[in-house]
């Protein structure tokens, strides 16, 4: 069945996100921006909301709310201010790569510290600070000696990698191989060599943290590497594919921020005798970016439930037929890549529509453009995505070259 | 309730009867109907047949087959609009210019559905119930020369004398309009009282100073007839303006015109979405195929690229357009999403039939075998100009998010 409907449960969490959002997260919006993060007394507020787990299974310590639950909160919250998701307490993209790439037994324990009620952060380090011309793959190694790994190497663009306990660091671990031959590791922050580079400063999202990670001889045992079960590289695609759409759901609420601030002004400012939004170029701009959101929030709900059915079980799923990782890496492609290039727009747009005033700090609209050239780059950009949604459709291998930066995709992502 | 995207085992069915259908009998006669400019209602019958004996009513419900039947339906049924948006872009898929031949009330069907009296509706519907009588049509009569998509602006004038009204003027671009055994055809009282002054009126095939003037000849869906409608002195009896005279005390009259949009929007997008999924499909076969320097296509980033945006962009649309019908399924107003569905739709399918073309490369507009491609790019532009224009569209849209906005 084709339903777009949310549950009364789901209903009743957005209203409550969307309150959050609303009373606190906006008036603030600034706030967290000049102090680069989010105030404790929010922090609180959030912790006991509890977005971070909603998409964690049950048995390893989440809520078991699925995907869809996910992007709709996430939607809320990014609405109220998109940095917050990025910068509020929690495992972060460590939950998802847990879950995809860790046995239950290792995702379990590596979450476990969050479910305490004390803001915490985790974090995952995918980025290099080096490229590589000689080979494919990625420049951090991991070298196996009996049951320890040592792991070596410059990690860039560590979102949270000043406020993270714990991080999953992905390296090289058979050179041979190129993409191919990845592996994941866990690494708590107290490791001997392992040093956080001061954080970045950045173009928005500023609340946010990105930084780099440096990796000395950091010894971790063999009990420490995410096996990704019977398929690494599928499950390292998956991860990317379900990160990237928490993301695009961020960009969701930021397109719908920016639409609804610019709606707001072209009825109010006046220009010729009338107000703006009576002229067509004005109301056809309008027009077409309420068509960016709408369009945009749909393909981040297909994919998400598209998820959410194929992780069921065959009882859980009862009649409802099943659904082929392949249409939902094609699906999550799709709405990544068409997420974030509508909050471009919108943002864009939404400075455009205020004239001068949008270039001045007393608006929001030239905060939530620069919010959403940032979002773009993070997870999967635009590049990557349609490689993985033109392989997905064509049938050819998913490999995954096709979410990292390799030379189809030319570019890094955060 | 849930959010969910999952078809429903009737609505695979219906998908792949509609496919074995599409692939097996409708795609090998498409371009000889185009060069032919019509579809042989000896098809017509035959694939009516067909469909009913395999037990699926998609082909009939793709414009509104059921007649004036009102019940309920749930979006599970292939009768509600998200069950015809569901069947028409695996139709259209098949060929455009046959969705828009086949036999029923087809766009006449939703304002003789919205706003005829119960006796209308069994008159008027009757006739496409028997199967076994000649093949019928009815058709819907708007356009004018001077008015498209200012439709407030039509000149079709008619007057009350006796127990009939009499209507003069011209009517243009009406799809099946000289085949219809009835059009509904809208005109005016006074111009001047502009949308309160309009009356919608089914005529009949034979009705006195009714005639049919060209069949047009066009870029594309040239199997579909576009038919000029003369009406000189022509008479039709009071019986026959749709809803009765009561109907039109207030705006209603034009409001008749407007709401048939919010029904048909969504179903001409997915018409639209089909003819871009075609040119999708095929362009990804082509690339999966072929090779150049020694390389598969897919290996070329760039072309990755190019369909990646072409399955989005309908995608997005075909989103969009689900939306707009399952908001209408469940009584909730959807002429903003309606008009979104359309302006997305038609956009999408554009760029996805030229981008076909590009990346099928020459052959993709000479070769013979892949005619198919320089029919959709016919075929297609018109998406973006029926049923409303993309700008028409933005107004709509427009007007339901700006305050106080009543014309530009």
């Amino acid at each position: 069945m084709i339903s777009f409907e949310p549950t009364e449960d789901q209903r009743l969490m957005v209203d409550s996100i969307a309150q959050f959002a609303k009373t606190t997260l906006r008036p603030r919006i600034r706030e967290l921006e000049k102090a680069r993060a989010v105030p404790d007394d929010v922090q609180k507020t959030a912790l006991e909301l509890g977005v971070g787990l909603v998409a964690v299974p049950e048995a390893v310590g989440g809520a078991g709310l699925g995907l869809l639950t996910a992007v709709l909160l996430e939607e809320e919250l990014a609405f109220g201010d998109p940095a917050a998701g990025f910068a509020l307490a929690g495992p972060g993209s460590l939950a998802l790569a847990v879950t995809e790439l860790g046995t239950e037994a290792q995702a379990r324990e590596a979450l476990a510290p969050f479910t305490d009620g004390t803001p915490r952060f985790g974090a995952v380090a995918w980025g290099e600070k080096k490229a590589l011309a000689e080979r494919a793959g990625l420049s951090t190694i991991a070298k196996r000696d009996g049951d320890t790994w040592t792991l070596d190497g410059e990690k860039a663009y560590v979102l949270n990698a000043d406020r993270a306990e714990v991080f999953v660091v992905l390296a090289q671990v058979d050179p041979s191989k190129g993409f191919r031959g990845l592996g994941a590791f866990l690494v708590p922050k107290a490791a001997k060599g392992l040093t956080v580079a001061p954080r970045s400063t950045t173009l928005g999202l500023d609340a946010a943290s990105f930084g780099g990670l440096t990796l000395e001889g950091v010894k971790v045992p063999e009990a420490s590497r995410l096996a990704g079960g019977d398929d690494f590289d599928a499950a390292l695609v998956r991860f990317f594919a379900k990160q990237s759409l928490v993301f695009a759901a961020r960009s969701v609420g930021l397109s719908r921020a920016a639409f609804e601030l610019t709606r707001a002004y072209v009825d109010e400012r006046k220009s010729f005798g009338k107000p703006i939004g009576h002229f067509q170029a004005v109301a056809f701009t309008i027009a077409d970016r309420a068509m960016d959101v709408d369009a945009a929030r749909g393909m981040v709900w297909r994919a998400a439930a598209a998820w959410d059915a194929r992780d069921k079980s065959d009882a859980e799923r009862g009649d409802a037929p099943r659904v082929d990782e392949r249409e939902c890496l094609r699906q999550s492609a799709w709405a990544i890549s068409f997420a974030h290039e509508a909050a471009m727009r919108c943002g864009d747009d939404g400075v455009q529509l205020h004239g001068g005033a949008g270039f001045m700090r007393d608006y929001a609209v030239e905060k939530l453009m620069r919010d959403a050239k940032q979002l773009q780059l993070c997870g999967l950009t635009a590049e990557h995505a349609d490689q993985l949604a033109a392989a997905a459709e064509l049938g050819v291998p998913i490999d995954p070259a096709l979410v990292l930066p390799t030379a189809e995709t030319q570019n890094a992502f955060i | 309730m849930t959010i969910e995207f999952s078809l429903s085992k009737r609505q695979i069915e219906m998908r792949d009867n509609v496919r074995m259908l599409a692939t097996g009998v409708i795609r090998p006669q498409s371009l000889a109907w185009d060069r032919a400019g019509g579809v042989p209602e000896e098809f017509l019958r035959n694939l009516a047949r067909l469909a009913t004996s395999m037990g699926s009513s998609a082909m009939r419900s793709g414009l509104g087959e059921e007649g004036g039947k009102e019940k309920k339906k749930s979006s599970d049924s292939m009768q509600s609009n998200l069950g015809t948006v569901l069947a028409t872009e695996e139709l259209s898929w098949a060929d455009g210019a046959l969705l828009l031949s086949l036999p029923g009330p087809g766009l006449g069907g939703p304002p003789v559905r919205a706003t005829g009296t119960p006796e209308q509706k069994e008159r008027f519907f009757g006739i496409f119930k028997d199967q076994d009588a000649p093949l019928r049509w009815g058709a819907y009569a708007l356009t004018e020369p001077a008015a498209g998509s200012d439709v407030a602006g039509i000149r079709t004038s008619c007057r009350k004398e006796g127990r009939e009204w009499v209507l003069n003027g011209r009517k243009c671009y009406i799809t099946n309009g000289a085949r219809a055994s009835w059009n509904v055809v809208f005109a005016t009282i006074d111009p001047s009282l502009g949308r309160a002054g309009h009356r919608a009126f089914v005529v009949e095939k034979g009705t006195k100073g009714f005639g049919v003037g060209r069949i047009e000849d066009k870029m594309g869906l040239r199997a579909s007839e576009t038919a000029e409608l003369v009406f000189e002195d022509c008479r039709v009896p009071e019986e026959n303006l749709l809803g009765g005279e009561e109907k039109y005390a207030s705006k209603e009259g034009f409001m008749t015109a407007m709401k048939t949009f919010d029904n048909t929007r969504p179903i001409v997008a997915s018409m639209a979405i089909g003819i871009g999924r075609a040119a999708y499909d095929y362009a990804c076969d082509f690339v999966k195929r072929h090779y150049v320097m020694s390389r598969p296509i897919p290996r070329y980033a760039a072309m990755a690229e190019r369909l990646a945006r072409v399955g989005r962009g309908l995608d997005a649309a075909r989103t969009v357009t689900w939306r707009a019908a399952w908001l209408a399924d469940n009584g909730h107003a959807n002429a903003k999403e309606a008009s979104m569905s359309k302006a997305l739709g038609g956009q999408a399918a554009i760029r996805a039939c030229i981008e076909a073309i590009e990346i099928c490369g020459a052959e993709g507009a000479i070769a013979e075998d892949h005619q198919l491609l320089e029919k959709w790019f016919r075929d297609i532009k018109v998406y973006d100009i029926f049923e409303g224009t993309g700008q028409i569209q933005r107004i709509v849209i427009s007007k339901r998010l700006i305050s106080n906005l009543k014309s530009f």
